[in-house]
């Protein structure tokens, strides 16, 4: 079907689901405008309509004496390719909702799998393993250009910490306490043991 | 599937979920013992009487072990002489030999045949798949214990002794000033030095990390002039020093030093301030570098690692301006120089800064005692202190 405007003629599958009224909306403006300054197009959908409405009338009485009366079986041909074409493209939108639908449930399945494994992952693994993989993955990527090998020795709020390749050891304190270096290679957490009202000082060393 | 074979899978099914969790936990049992060794040796000052781990836990996370210690101990002083400062060593062997930990009382005042507690929290994460060994996974040790007539004993592996010394010259020094002021009536200004008995419920602190190994950042660095803050009647005068700084990281810092003093400099811990965008100055701890200066010589310190400064909500923190001072020397006689109280006072005209460079231990477990008990329990704990150090060894 190529209906591109109004001075071409449609072909006769559109002339057919024209006069049966099965075009959408906007095509069937289109045509009925073209049919309506076209004899020719408006003639052969009047024949179309008479001859549909000559067969309902004969299926109704289940009598077919009228099937000689449909002169023009290339109409009636059309009607029907037209009509096959009508019900393959619904059978295919009908299949499009389907699948919207399917891609949907997939989708969540996989956003609800994908929000499980995020929530184990922040629950169960440990900080420095995440870190461990994002830096490696960041170096396959090439966003990361040296891998760093030696010893780190770093302050959180809940104690200091020497991380080693192999291990972390965090000598932990409390909030209040006072974070500086001492040494060449040491962190030191200094703070009072509100128990014992002793001052007690932390300390990391890597070497 | 028949019947038959349902059931005995059902049993299986069964005897695997109840005897699973028995041998777990008959395993972590087995480990718990095998976590923290506590070992002094055989002639030590002071020994262990009495041991606990609480609430220790060990759990699997991932692909590595996470192991929370909180071991109590109590300690005796088993020695003729009064002890004032103790390290203990902590080490573990997964860290082995690169890394190890140390938890350091000063100021203790224990008299020979007293007890006193000790605690250490930490947490050990390893791989499950470590080898198992043995030997404890942690253990602690004594790595040296200071008198009241400033002579230690123990190994001293990490310089424990030195930094012992430092705070408890810092805490006679301190104890000194503030009995100065309460026996002249100078209490305003007591009250003044010890923050009005308000605790410092979020301290000035910075989160820090010391890089060492070879490390390459993408950061542009900026060569930065770092300022010397001078103690006039000190025997070692800062000259002038530079730093490579990208971002929150500096690198490289080098400190031009002059010893002014009559003798030979065997070590100098050079303290380091760091000034954020918001001209919040931070005392970042001090650096120990051994090195033999001459009388009138020159030398310089330099730092290899890399310093990587953020606050404490872990934001990195913009550094602005680098200051150093000398936080301690050693000489070649042993014996220790520190700024004592009117070397701090002329300084520096920065109350905050000047209220930094006096900052030790022993004053911010004084001004604890202040704000429980006021000023007549601070003159008692410098009374007892002063009785302390007065016994006969």
């Amino acid at each position: 079907m190529s209906i591109n405007g109004v001075a071409e003629h449609p072909n006769a599958e559109i002339l057919t689901l024209y006069s049966a009224g099965d075009l959408p909306l906007a095509l069937r403006l289109r045509i009925g405008r073209h049919v309506r300054f076209c004899a020719a197009c408006e003639q052969q959908v009047l024949s179309m309509q008479s001859a549909k409405a000559e067969l309902r009338r004969e299926a109704q009485s289940q009598v077919l004496t009228g099937f000689e009366a449909i002169a023009d079986w290339q109409t009636l041909e059309s009607d029907m390719l037209g009509n096959i074409r009508v019900g393959v493209a619904a059978s295919r939108c009908i299949e499009n909702v389907g699948r919207g639908r399917r891609f949907g449930f997939r989708f969540a399945w996989a956003a609800g799998m994908a929000t499980l494994f995020a929530a184990g992952w922040i629950a169960r693994v440990p900080a420095d393993d995440s870190q461990r993989i994002v830096t490696a993955l960041r170096r396959v990527v090439g966003l990361e250009q040296s891998p760093f090998n030696g010893t780190v020795l770093r302050s959180t709020p809940d104690g200091i910490s020497v991380k080693t390749q192999s291990a972390t050891l965090t000598i932990l304190h409390p909030q209040s306490a006072v974070i500086s270096m001492s040494g060449p290679s040491a962190v030191t957490a200094r703070y009072v043991d509100d128990d014992s009202g002793q001052v007690t000082i932390t300390n990391v060393y890597g070497q | 599937m028949s019947t038959a074979n349902k059931l005995r899978f059902a049993w299986g099914l069964l005897v695997v979920l109840v005897l699973t969790p028995a041998l777990l936990t008959a395993a972590s049992s087995d480990d718990k013992g095998n976590w923290l060794a506590v070992q002094f040796p055989h002639d030590s000052p002071v020994i262990s009487v009495g041991f606990n781990m609480g609430p220790s836990t060990a759990m699997a996370r991932g692909s590595s072990m996470v192991i929370d210690l909180h071991a109590g101990l109590v300690l005796r002083n088993v020695g003729t002489k009064p002890i004032c400062g103790l390290t203990l060593r902590v080490e573990a062997q997964d860290l082995s030999p690169h890394g190890k930990g140390s938890v350091l009382k000063p100021s203790l005042f224990v008299m020979p045949g007293e007890e006193f507690p000790v605690k250490v929290d930490m947490q050990l994460v390893r791989p499950i798949a470590a080898a198992r060994s043995e030997v404890a996974m942690v253990q602690v040790t004594l790595d040296c214990a200071l008198f009241s007539d400033l002579k230690t004993y123990g190994p001293d592996k990490l310089n424990s002794k030195r930094t012992l010394l430092v705070y408890e010259m810092e805490a006679r020094r301190d104890r000194q000033f503030l009995a100065r002021l309460l026996d002249s009536g100078r209490i305003p200004e007591l009250r003044e030095e010890l923050n009005y008995g308000i605790q410092d419920f979020i301290p000035r602190q910075l989160g820090l990390e010391l890089l060492r190994g070879p490390h390459v950042t993408t950061l542009r660095e900026q060569s930065v002039n770092v300022n010397p803050v001078n103690f006039p009647k000190g025997p070692v005068q800062p000259l002038s020093g530079a730093a490579q700084v990208a971002g929150n990281e500096v690198r490289s810092p080098r400190v031009d030093i002059r010893n002014v003093s009559k003798l030979i400099v065997s070590s100098v811990a050079m303290g380091w301030i760091v000034r954020d965008e918001h001209g919040t100055e931070f005392v970042a701890g001090a650096l120990t570098s051994p090195l033999k200066i001459g009388p009138v010589q020159t030398s310089f310190i330099s730092e290899p690692g890399t310093l990587r400064f953020s606050l404490p909500n872990g934001q990195p923190m913009v550094i602005d301006r680098l200051m150093t001072f000398v936080n301690d020397v050693e000489f070649a006689d042993g014996n220790i120089w520190i700024p004592s109280r009117d070397d701090i006072d002329s300084a520096t005209q920065d109350h905050t800064l000047r209220r930094e460079l006096a900052s030790s231990p022993e004053e911010q477990r004084l001004a604890n005692i202040y704000r429980r008990e006021g000023t007549d329990g601070l003159r008692k704990e410098l009374k007892r202190v002063s009785l302390s150090n007065q016994h006969p060894n």
